[in-house]
C-alpha cells in the first residue's frame, strides 16, 4: 500500500534534539531484587491492593484491583514475596501507595485465562482485565477508551514519537512489526472500525517501510514537526478533521492509540500476559550508554541508570519522559510505571539554566503554538492571578507541549504558568 | 534535593535563540548602513554614532545602578537592546546636528522611554524613534544646513533634494532624482544611516535569513507607502521608486517598525499595523512635506495595545457557533 501525505499543518516546529539511541536494539533488563509497584499508574482512581504483606506472588499475579470504571488493575512484575505496602514519596514529589515485592528469581509466571472468543466485547474485557492503559504518557485506561458513546469510524495509531531523544516506539515498530500489526487488528475489531491509519514521522523511514507492507493499513508519513504526536493534531493531519474546542477525539469519530498500547493488547490476547513490563528509552548525554530497554514495572530508576553504565559527572537533570513534556525528578527515588517512556540524564549544556527575563513581545510563542493560543497573555494573566481572563484567552486548550517555552528568547517558564492557570481554573469551576 | 539535581518545569531543552542573540543580530544588520554612513559623511558621523551608543549603554547602567542593582548582575543580564537603540539614534541624525545632541537623545530614549517603563520589552513606543523625535524637536535651533556626502552622484551632477520631499510643493516640480543615486545614497543629503538603501536592504535580508524579522511586513509598509504616494499625486507611477527610496522609509521599515515590543502579536494584527503605517506615512509626508516616518511609527506604536486587544488568535478547532453570549472571540 502506498504511503500517504499528511495534511499541511502550519504550526509547531522542528526541535534540535537528537535521537541518540536510535540504533540500539531493545534489551530486556534483568529483574531487580526489589520492585516498587505504585497503585496509581493511570488517570482515575488508584487501584486497591488485594495482597497482604508476606503473600507469595508470581509474575503476573493480580496485586491491586481497579476501583471503578476509570481505573486499572496492577499486576506483579516479578515472582517473590510482598515485603511491604506503604506510601512512598517518589521522585516527582507525589505521595503514592507502593507495593514492594522481593524478587526470589524463580521466574514463575501466572497467566490470564485463555480468551473464550475474539468478539469485540471479550477483547475489551481482556484489555480491562490486563490493566492496559494508554502507554503514550497520559495513562487513560484503554478499555474505557474502547467503549465510546458515539459512533467511531477511524482508528489512528500514533507512531509519531515526536519527542526528541525517545526511540523506544521506533525500535518496537521495526523489531516487532507483526505483533504490533496483530494488536492493531484486535483494537480495530474491538472498535468495529475498518479504517485504520498509522501516523509515523518521516524521520523513521524503516518503520514507514515496515508498515506500508500491510494492505489494510493507511500509512501517513508525518512531517518532522513537533508536536505531531498530540492527539488532536494527529487526527487533523491524518484525517483533516478538527477536534472542536473542549471536545474529545471520539466526537469526530476517531480513536487514537499508542504503539506500545497495541503491543500490550497483543500480549494480553495472544500470550495471555497482563501488563507487567514497559518499554523505556534511557538517553541523554548525561548517561554512558544510551539504550532502549524493556523493564519490569516497579524497577527503580537507579537500576536502569546502572544498567546503562551510570551517569556521567556533568549530568545535572534527570527527567522522566521526553525532554519537552517530561517531568524533572527531585530525587532518584522513582520507579518504572506503566506510562514511562523515557528516562533522560541531561547535562548542563543540553538543558537550559538561563534565568527568565522580560517578555519582549516577539510573538514567537503565539506563532508556534499548535493550539493557536497566545501564551504571553495567558502567562501574564496567570502571574497576576487573573485566572478568569486567562480562561478567556483559552488557557484550558493548552496541551502543554512546551513549544512556547522552548522557543521563548526571554526564557520565560510559559508552560509552568499556563498549567498553573489551568489547575486554578479547574479548581474555580469545581468550586462553583 | 539530593545529588544537586536541577529541578524545573518542562520543557527541559530550549532553542538557542535568546533576547541577547536577537539584539546582537540586529546590531550586525545595522553595521553595513553605519559603515556606509561613515564613508559618506566622514569622521564626524563616526563621532555621533559612537557618542550615541556609549551614552545609551551608559544610560542603562546608570539607571540600574541608581536602582541598586549589582554591577555584575547588570553586565550578566545586559541584552544589547540599548546598543541597538544607540546605533539607531546615531544613524538617524544628520551630520548637521551638534555633537551633543545624540547624548541627550540616547539618554532620553533609554532612561525615559525604556527603563522608566520597566526595561526591555515594557516600553510603549520604540525608544530609538522617541529619541530621534526628541532630538528633532529639541535641537532644531542648532541644526545647520544638510551636508552633502563625500561621494558625488554617479551621474556627476549634484542632486539637490531634501532628504524626503518627493515633490517640491511650492513649485510643483518633481525634482530630478536618479534612482541609482537614491539606492546607493551617493550625492544625497540625509541622515547618516539612511542614505545608502542598499546597505539597509542587506541588513534586512540578513535579519530575514536569521529569522529575526519577517521581511513581508516591511515590504507591505514600503509598498503601501509608495502606492499611497502614487495615488495622492494622481496615479503617477513615476513617483513610486523616488518615494520609497527617499528619506528614512527603508531604515524605518526594516529596523524601527519591526521592533518586537511595539508591533502587534498576531499575523493579522501585523498586517493591519503595517498597512495603516504605510498609508499614514504617505499622507503625513504629503500634508507636512517633512520627513514623517518616525512620527508615523511613533503614532502607530500607540495603537498597538488597541490592535492586540481586539485581534486575537482563535484556538485550534475553534468554531463560531459555540460562541456564547457575553463572550467575545
Amino acid at each position: 500500500m502506498s504511503i500517504f501525505k499528511p495534511k499541511r499543518f502550519p504550526f509547531g516546529n522542528r526541535i534540535h534534539g537528537t535521537k541518540l539511541s536510535k540504533k540500539s536494539p531493545t534489551e530486556t533488563i534483568p529483574a531487580p531484587e526489589k520492585v516498587y509497584i505504585s497503585v496509581s499508574q493511570h488517570i482515575g482512581a488508584p487501584a486497591i491492593p488485594v495482597v497482604n504483606i508476606g503473600d507469595r506472588v508470581k509474575k503476573g499475579t493480580l496485586i491491586a484491583e481497579a476501583s471503578g470504571a476509570i481505573s486499572a488493575n496492577v499486576y506483579s512484575s516479578v515472582s517473590g514475596t510482598v515485603s511491604d505496602i506503604r506510601d512512598i514519596v517518589n521522585g516527582l514529589n507525589q505521595r503514592q501507595k507502593h507495593i514492594i515485592i522481593d524478587n526470589d528469581f524463580t521466574g514463575e509466571e501466572e497467566f490470564l485465562p485463555p480468551m473464550p472468543d475474539f468478539e469485540p466485547q471479550s477483547i475489551v474485557e481482556r484489555i480491562r482485565l490486563a490493566g492496559i492503559v494508554g502507554l503514550g504518557g497520559a495513562g487513560f485506561p484503554t478499555a474505557a477508551k474502547l467503549t465510546p458513546k458515539t459512533h467511531l469510524d477511524t482508528l489512528i495509531i500514533n507512531g509519531a514519537e515526536c519527542e526528541p531523544y525517545l526511540t523506544c516506539d521506533y525500535r518496537l515498530m521495526i523489531e516487532r512489526t507483526q505483533e504490533i500489526y496483530k494488536g492493531i487488528k484486535y483494537v480495530a475489531r474491538a472498535l468495529k472500525v475498518a479504517n485504520i491509519v498509522i501516523g509515523i514521522e518521516i524521520n523513521k523511514p524503516l518503520a514507514i517501510k515496515a508498515f506500508s507492507e500491510f494492505s489494510d493499513l493507511k500509512v501517513v508519513a508525518l512531517k518532522k514537526q513537533y508536536p505531531m504526536g498530540s492527539e488532536k493534531h494527529l487526527i487533523y493531519v491524518c484525517t483533516g478533521r478538527k477536534v472542536p474546542v473542549g471536545k474529545m477525539p471520539f466526537d469526530v469519530g476517531c480513536c487514537v492509540q499508542n504503539i506500545k498500547t497495541v503491543l500490550a493488547v497483543f500480549d494480553a490476547i495472544e500470550n495471555n500476559r497482563p501488563l507487567t513490563e514497559t518499554h523505556i528509552t534511557v538517553s541523554g548525554h548525561g548517561i554512558k550508554n544510551q539504550k532502549n530497554l524493556c523493564a519490569p514495572i516497579g524497577t527503580p530508576f537507579s537500576s536502569l541508570i546502572e544498567y546503562c553504565g551510570g551517569k556521567t559527572e556533568n549530568a545535572k537533570k534527570i527527567v522522566a519522559g521526553g525532554p519537552m513534556m517530561g517531568k524533572a525528578l527531585v530525587s532518584l527515588n522513582q520507579f518504572v510505571r506503566k506510562t514511562d517512556s523515557g528516562l533522560l540524564c541531561l547535562t548542563d549544556t543540553e538543558t537550559s539554566t538561563d534565568k527568565p527575563t522580560n517578555c519582549i513581545n516577539c510573538g514567537l510563542c503565539a506563532r508556534k503554538c499548535p493550539m493557536r493560543l497566545m501564551p504571553m497573555y495567558i502567562e501574564s494573566f496567570a502571574m497576576s492571578g487573573n485566572f478568569k481572563e486567562a480562561e478567556r484567552y483559552g488557557a484550558l486548550n493548552c496541551v502543554e507541549c512546551g513549544l512556547c517555552a522552548y522557543n521563548c528568547p526571554a526564557r520565560r517558564a510559559l508552560v509552568q504558568s499556563i498549567s498553573m492557570a489551568k489547575a486554578k481554573i479547574k479548581e474555580m469551576k469545581n468550586g462553583k | 534535593m539530593e545529588n544537586n539535581l536541577i529541578y524545573s518545569s518542562s520543557p527541559h531543552i530550549k532553542a538557542k535563540r535568546t533576547t541577547r542573540n536577537i539584539m546582537i543580530d540586529v546590531c550586525i544588520a545595522l553595521i553595513p548602513a553605519t559603515v556606509m554612513g561613515i564613508v559618506y559623511f566622514g569622521a564626524y558621523a563616526l563621532l555621533l554614532v559612537a557618542l550615541s551608543v556609549l551614552s545609551a549603554v551608559a544610560g542603562e547602567y546608570i539607571y540600574l545602578l541608581i536602582m541598586k542593582k549589582p554591577l555584575r548582575e547588570i553586565t550578566r543580564e545586559f541584552d544589547f537592546s540599548s546598543v541597538v537603540s544607540g546605533m539607531l539614534i546615531g544613524i538617524t541624525i544628520g551630520t548637521n546636528y551638534p555633537w551633543y545632541s545624540p547624548i541627550f537623545g540616547s539618554l532620553f530614549a533609554v532612561i525615559v522611554v525604556k527603563m522608566l517603563f520597566g526595561g526591555t520589552g515594557k516600553n510603549v513606543v520604540n525608544p530609538a524613534i522617541a529619541g530621534r523625535v526628541f532630538m528633532f524637536i529639541s535641537f532644531q535651533w542648532a541644526v545647520g544646513a544638510w551636508l552633502l556626502p563625500n561621494l558625488g552622484s554617479v551621474y556627476g551632477e549634484t542632486v539637490i533634494s531634501s532628504a524626503t520631499a518627493v515633490v517640491d510643493t511650492s513649485s510643483g516640480i518633481v525634482p530630478k532624482l536618479s534612482v541609482l543615486d537614491m539606492l546607493l545614497g551617493t550625492g544625497m543629503q540625509g541622515c547618516i544611516g539612511e542614505t545608502c538603501k542598499l546597505a539597509l536592504l542587506a541588513g534586512g535580508i540578513y535579519l530575514a535569513v536569521r529569522k529575526v524579522i519577517n521581511l513581508i511586513f516591511p515590504l507591505i509598509y514600503i509598498a503601501l507607502e509608495g502606492l499611497t504616494t502614487v495615488a495622492i499625486y494622481g496615479i503617477d507611477f513615476a513617483l513610486f521608486l523616488p518615494s520609497i527610496l527617499s528619506g528614512g522609509l527603508i531604515l524605518g521599515a526594516i529596523f524601527m517598525a519591526t521592533d518586537y515590543t511595539t508591533t502587534p502579536n498576531t499575523r493579522l494584527g501585523n498586517i493591519i499595523y503595517f498597512i495603516a503605517l504605510g498609508i499614514l506615512t504617505a499622507v503625513l509626508r504629503f500634508a507636512t512635506n517633512m520627513e514623517t516616518v518616525s512620527f508615523a511609527i511613533l503614532l502607530m506604536n500607540l495603537t498597538v495595545p488597541l490592535i492586540d486587544k481586539f485581534i486575537l488568535n482563535r484556538p485550534f478547532g475553534y468554531k463560531k457557533q459555540i460562541k456564547t453570549k457575553g463572550e467575545n472571540k
